[in-house]
């Protein structure tokens, strides 16, 4: 057996042997994807609605019925006065609040009283409570012909939401729920296993012996670099055949790419590992350098054309922001690899960048 | 109470001789609270739109610069082919892409209604949704009266000029709570652990509930002083206050406080190094966090995780200080949620003093 | 040609000189000691031949070899081992040497020669994870892992603190077989019998060094540091009587602080602790010995309410160790074997701290500390860090600390671990005037010249008692010279597997 196969036999040992670790590395991925196929999603639903009306006339109960029905609005009271409305919306015991305002047979005007909080969430809701009123009241007008109506006529709209037809978020996340995982994996795990040898003193030995430290290092790496395309691929496939999400795209492809991302991550864990002296420093690093700014600057959670361009800036030396986007590309919308060249030639760039710094500041003595 | 007053000294003189921790329970707010609010910002802004006008007529050409003009949209360009404004999407340049159909002018004055056709790039579902139909209504509306509901208006009751940074505010309040009362205890014990210091304060007559409480009260204060700061940094940069009764916010933030530091100590007597508790300990802030409504409304959650949120604190939390911080909700209207942090509050804090173990 | 040649090396850490101007030669095959007080430079030493660090000025060569630029040949010639376990606890023991073998390019068939005498006594543990094994046989597997690849020179970094004194005995023949193959071996160590096995030793201190000779010229030169006097006792202690089991129940309950009956340990199937039983007398100092892993810190650890016995029952301090622990716990004091004050707390506030659990008074610490501090000599040192002062130093507070209550009784476990013979001796006045003023002492140890300071021992042999006795009844019963022979002779009877 050789040197290296032994270093990469002894830590795959440490990590098989690690069970808590293991489990947590491997429910993490599999948690997130059903939380984010799941769970998280921005639709409209369950949006708890009060009605205020004076007196029920047939055009006003009309529009209550149609909101009763709709899967996007729950009626749960009906309250005499915009006031208690606004109460109820006060005390979080309603969403928004719709107000007829009745003069005898005619509905006069109605007013959306809108929890405005979330202002996302608020205009969604509006244009909703807009849509489905409206298709109401206008069902009943027995729509006036257009002859009639007069002047001009306006254009319908016909709308093709293109990759993604029904809206999920699951697309949105998959990737960058893999640009998150790999990193971690990557970078954070192999720095702490890195440290851990300095801590332990086994390092000691490893650099007082013939061996060249890189080949140490290198063969350290790469149980890990089988972890990740572990996950990789059980992401993939709880993606495929749990989240129903199609891959678009080559497979080939998804997995260069991926490489090159993970070879780049683990350039990074090897840097945060020359620099840090203890498993903490080395742990802490990896969450504040690298798991606060992906999660938070990547485009992954928050879209980064809305962030300031400061923050813009930062966000375009965030390396999971254009392995996100090549993911993106290349799975959901399944196009080929001409799209995402200017993608892969900025990793290979920061791959290269940082494998020479971690390189160039590896000591083969201890200090 | 004596011995606990001396616990409590070591424990804060241990803080503040850490080389790190001071700085990281002051620095950390500050840049939370200057950066975060800028980029936890869900508005969906600058959508790229590309338009293939195949008509040329007059009035295709006012549609088109209607959409140029819209502050929502950034346009990005004529295309003469949808196949051409097709590749702009794939290669990310454009998110939208409109194509006029030739006769348009011409079906429009004829007072018929002619077809556009929005292709949206919906992989990112809110951006593709929201921006195709806020495009769908400038379109409709084009050259036409208007055709919703008449004279129905709507009004936001709070947060008038919706701006997200006043939804976000108090999410990052729960958020720094979270971190600095969730990992900070967690580490604490298992550090003491690794440095075998625990197994000598184990053989002295220390009362378990001692020990505890001196280990979770500095983060207690600690939350506090968090709040304050928060608070402070919120209305210097932002210009945003507090809706409600400010003691109410605080209340919340004690009682978050002693949960999730309660959490960190029960898991970490259970671990055995630090990278296990950190974790362990993530595991679950990400669980709690993602399901509470922090980032997505909960009731639009399907209905079997939505009966988790009956369980989870930070959701009660978020629920509250949106009430009180936003809203200007009153003790009545958060009463429900107060009582049932209560009640997850004792049973972690419970559960941190049952866990810790003096004899095996 | 030297195997070791150092010439006036030096090396400073900022404004610290580690080492100053160190210049010797070590010929082949010879066993050479490193020896000197903790803090004395032996460690970066090992750590400039062993190619780890570079010197700040001056050259050392290692067969001829510069360590500085002739890094990678050094490297194949040397075995290290440095002065922390430097093993992987979650790998077996044969995982663990086919590891370090595969590292120097060969294979433990290959060199199962050199490494038989040592890896023959664990190979039948050849499947058990490093970390679950004793410090004495870790410190062989470790051995055994920096001897596999036929090194020329070996460097051993203290590789014996904290191993019971029959492990040291063994290796030490083993170090003397190497000879016989040629191998160098340069090694630093505290004992002084174990100084005594080198052929020459350098004597460090601060940095410099202070002479080098045979083991009996510099031991009987700076025989103030290695072989202080015994220290003395002022007042007789209650000179106990003949002791033999049966006429201990003679005593009435009151006169033994510690009465243990049956008492059992079990992890799983195994009895870490096997139905012991025993008293200790008041105002005794009771020494506690036993080889690595025959169960001493179980027993302690019971004895202080940290763990539960699985059977048996026992008092201390006049308190059910099972089920009044936490009353046990205000009448004891107890010192670790890992160093367990804060050390980013000063001395006075890990006094306040551990005087404030007990419940004296803020106004009563103040004073009982003054007094403390000057009846160490340490008063300039109170509001220093306790991470800064010297391991001799953190025993003798650590210790004060554990006494500070006025406890009834005091565990010692393993307090001198790791320091030079003079702060060994400083201790055990420490300790003599703590037992003249009636607290009683239960201490463990390694060194079998702290046994004989001790008014009674116990031996514990596979997790039971084997010979409980005054020293010199102990000596006589066994026939032996001294405490080291008779314990010798009981734990070489030891037949389990330590765990």
């Amino acid at each position: 057996m050789t040197a290296f196969q032994s270093f990469i036999l002894k830590e795959s040992r440490h990590i098989l042997r690690d069970k808590r670790t293991m489990l947590i590395l491997f429910g993490m991925p599999v948690v997130l994807m059903l939380l984010f196929g799941f769970a998280i999603t921005t639709d409209v639903r369950n949006v708890r609605t009060v009605v205020v009306t004076a007196a029920m006339n047939p055009q006003t109960q009309r529009a209550v019925e149609a909101l009763r029905t709709s899967e996007y609005f729950t009626l749960t009271a009906i309250a005499p006065t915009a006031e208690a409305a606004k109460e109820m919306i006060r005390r979080q015991k309603a969403d928004i609040a719709i107000i007829f305002s009745a003069q005898g047979k005619q509905t006069a005007g109605i007013q959306v009283l809108i929890d405005g909080a979330d202002p996302n969430m608020s205009q969604q809701w509006a244009n909703y409570a807009n849509g489905v009123i409206a298709t109401a009241l206008n069902n009943q007008q027995h729509s006036p012909s257009p002859a009639a109506a007069g002047s001009l006529a306006s254009p319908t709209v016909s709308t093709r939401l293109l990759y993604n037809p029904q809206m999920r978020s699951a697309y949105n996340f998959v990737p960058a729920i893999m640009g998150m995982l790999l990193m971690l994996i990557c970078a954070m795990m192999t720095s702490i296993s890195i440290v851990r040898e300095k801590e332990r003193g086994t390092m000691e030995v490893m650099l007082a012996s013939p061996v060249h430290p890189l080949m140490f290092i290198v063969g350290k790496l790469m149980p890990y670099l089988a972890l990740a395309f572990a996950i990789l691929c059980s992401i993939l496939l709880l993606a495929r055949f749990v989240l129903d999400v199609p891959i678009a795209g080559s497979f080939g492809m998804i997995l260069a790419v991926s490489t090159l991302y993970i070879v780049l991550a683990l350039a990074l864990g090897l840097l945060i590992s020359n620099v840090a002296r203890t498993q903490l420093v080395a742990l802490l690093m990896s969450a504040m350098v690298l798991l606060m700014p992906i999660v938070m600057l990547s485009g992954m959670l928050f879209p980064v054309e809305s962030m300031p361009h400061v923050l813009q800036y930062v966000s375009a030396a965030i390396p999971p922001r254009y392995y996100i986007q090549a993911m993106r590309k290349l799975l959901i919308m399944g196009v080929g690899v001409e799209s995402v060249t200017r993608e892969i030639a900025i990793l290979a760039a920061m791959a290269s960048l940082l494998l020479t710094l971690a390189l160039a500041t590896f000591h083969k003595r201890l200090e | 109470m004596a011995t606990l007053s001396f616990l409590l000294q070591k424990e804060f003189l241990q803080i503040r001789r850490n080389s790190f921790l001071p700085r990281l329970i002051v620095a950390f707010p500050i840049m939370i609270m200057c950066v975060m609010p800028w980029v936890m910002n869900m508005e969906v802004r600058g959508v790229v739109v590309d338009i293939v006008d195949r008509d040329h007529s007059v009035s295709s050409r006012q549609l088109v610069r209607r959409i140029e003009a819209s502050h929502y949209f950034v346009f990005g360009g004529e295309r003469s082919t949808y196949r051409a404004a097709l590749s702009d999407i794939e290669h990310g340049r454009a998110d939208i892409a409109v194509v006029i159909p030739p006769s348009f002018g011409s079906q429009l004055r004829q007072g018929e209604s002619p077809n556009v056709l929005i292709a949206a790039n919906a992989v990112n579902g809110t951006k593709g949704g929201i921006g195709s139909a806020y495009l769908a209504q400038i379109i409709s509306t084009h050259g036409a009266r208007t055709a919703t509901a008449s004279g129905m208006h709507s009004i936001n009751l709070y947060n008038r000029h919706q701006d997200y940074k006043v939804f976000m505010i108090p999410a990052l309040m729960a958020i720094l709570i979270m971190m600095l009362c969730g990992f900070l205890p967690a580490l604490n014990i298992v550090g003491e652990k690794e440095r075998g210091t625990i197994e000598q304060i184990n053989v002295t007559p220390v009362r378990k509930r001692d020990f505890i409480l001196a280990k979770l009260i500095p983060y207690w204060i600690i939350a506090l002083f968090v709040m304050t700061m928060c608070f402070l940094l919120a209305w210097a940069i932002y210009g945003i206050t507090c809706q409600g009764s400010l003691w109410l916010v605080y209340l919340l933030a004690m009682l978050l406080a002693v949960t999730f530091s309660s959490i960190g100590l029960a898991i970490s007597n259970y671990s055995e190094t630090m990278q296990q508790a950190m974790l362990v300990m993530w595991f679950f802030v990400v669980i709690l966090m993602l399901l509470s409504g922090l980032f997505t409304p909960v009731r639009s959650m399907p209905d079997w995780v939505y009966a988790t949120t009956y369980v989870n604190p930070m959701h009660y939390f978020i629920d509250a200080i949106r009430t009180v911080f936003v809203r200007g909700g009153g003790i009545e209207s958060i009463a429900h949620q107060v009582a049932a942090l209560a009640v997850i509050a004792l049973g972690t804090g419970t559960l941190a003093i049952l866990t810790y173990r003096k004899n095996h | 040609m030297n195997s070791i040649a150092v010439d006036h090396i030096s090396k400073r850490y900022g404004t610290l000189q580690a080492l100053d101007d160190i210049t010797f030669t070590v010929s082949p095959g010879e066993v050479f000691g490193l020896i000197g007080p903790d803090g004395a430079g032996k460690t970066s030493l090992f750590r400039i031949l062993a190619t780890l660090i570079r010197p700040s000025s001056g050259t050392a060569r290692i067969d001829g070899l510069d360590v500085e630029r002739e890094m990678t040949q050094v490297r194949r010639r040397i075995g290290y081992m440095p002065g922390r376990f430097s093993l992987y606890p979650d790998l077996t023991v044969r995982e663990n040497l086919d590891f370090f073998a595969t590292l120097f390019g060969t294979s433990v068939d290959e060199g199962y020669d050199s490494i038989r005498a040592i890896y023959g006594q664990i190979e039948r543990f050849a499947q058990r994870r490093a970390g679950d094994l004793s410090g004495g046989m870790k410190q062989k597997l470790a051995l055994s892992c920096a001897l596999v690849h036929r090194p020329s020179i070996l460097l051993l970094d203290e590789p014996t603190t904290g191993v019971d004194p029959v492990s040291r005995k063994e290796l030490w023949e083993l170090l003397g077989t190497l000879k016989e193959q040629g191998i160098t071996v340069l090694a630093s160590t505290p004992y002084s019998d174990e100084i005594r096995r080198c052929e020459r030793v350098a004597f460090l201190h601060h940095g410099q060094l202070q002479g080098i000779g045979t083991p009996d010229e510099i031991l009987s030169r700076f025989a103030g540091i290695f072989l202080p006097p015994a220290p003395e006792r002022h007042i007789a202690p209650n000179t106990p009587a003949p002791i033999a089991e049966n006429t201990q129940s003679q005593h009435s309950q009151q006169d033994n602080i510690i009465e243990v009956k049956h008492l059992v340990k079990s992890f799983g199937t195994f009895r870490a602790v096997d139905d012991i039983t025993f008293s200790v007398r008041r105002g005794e100092i009771f020494g506690f010995l036993g080889a690595n892993g025959a169960g001493k810190t179980t027993a302690m650890h019971m004895l202080t309410g940290l763990n539960q016995p699985t059977e048996g029952t026992g008092t201390v301090a006049g308190f059910d160790i099972r089920t009044e622990h936490e009353q046990v716990k205000r009448h004891i004091g107890y010192m670790s074997q890992k160093f367990s004050l804060y050390g980013d707390l000063t001395v006075a506030e890990n006094i306040r701290l551990f005087a404030g659990i007990y419940g004296m008074s803020s106004s009563d610490i103040g004073r009982k500390t003054d007094e403390l501090l000057q009846q160490l000599h340490f008063a300039e040192h109170k509001h220093s860090r306790v991470d800064s002062l010297p391991l001799g130093w953190k025993q003798k507070l650590a210790f004060s600390v554990a006494i500070f209550h006025r406890p009834d009784v005091v565990f010692l476990d393993e307090p001198t671990g790791g320091v030079d013979p003079q702060t060994r001796r400083q201790f055990w006045e420490l300790i003599y005037q703590a037992a003249e003023s009636g607290i009683t002492i239960f201490v463990t140890t390694h060194y079998m010249d702290e046994a004989e300071y001790c008014d009674r021992l116990s031996i514990m042999v596979d997790g039971k008692i084997e010979a409980i006795g005054t020293p010199e009844e102990l000596k006589q019963r066994f026939q032996q010279p001294d405490i080291d022979h008779v314990f010798t002779l009981l734990a070489r009877r030891a037949k389990r597997s330590d765990i």
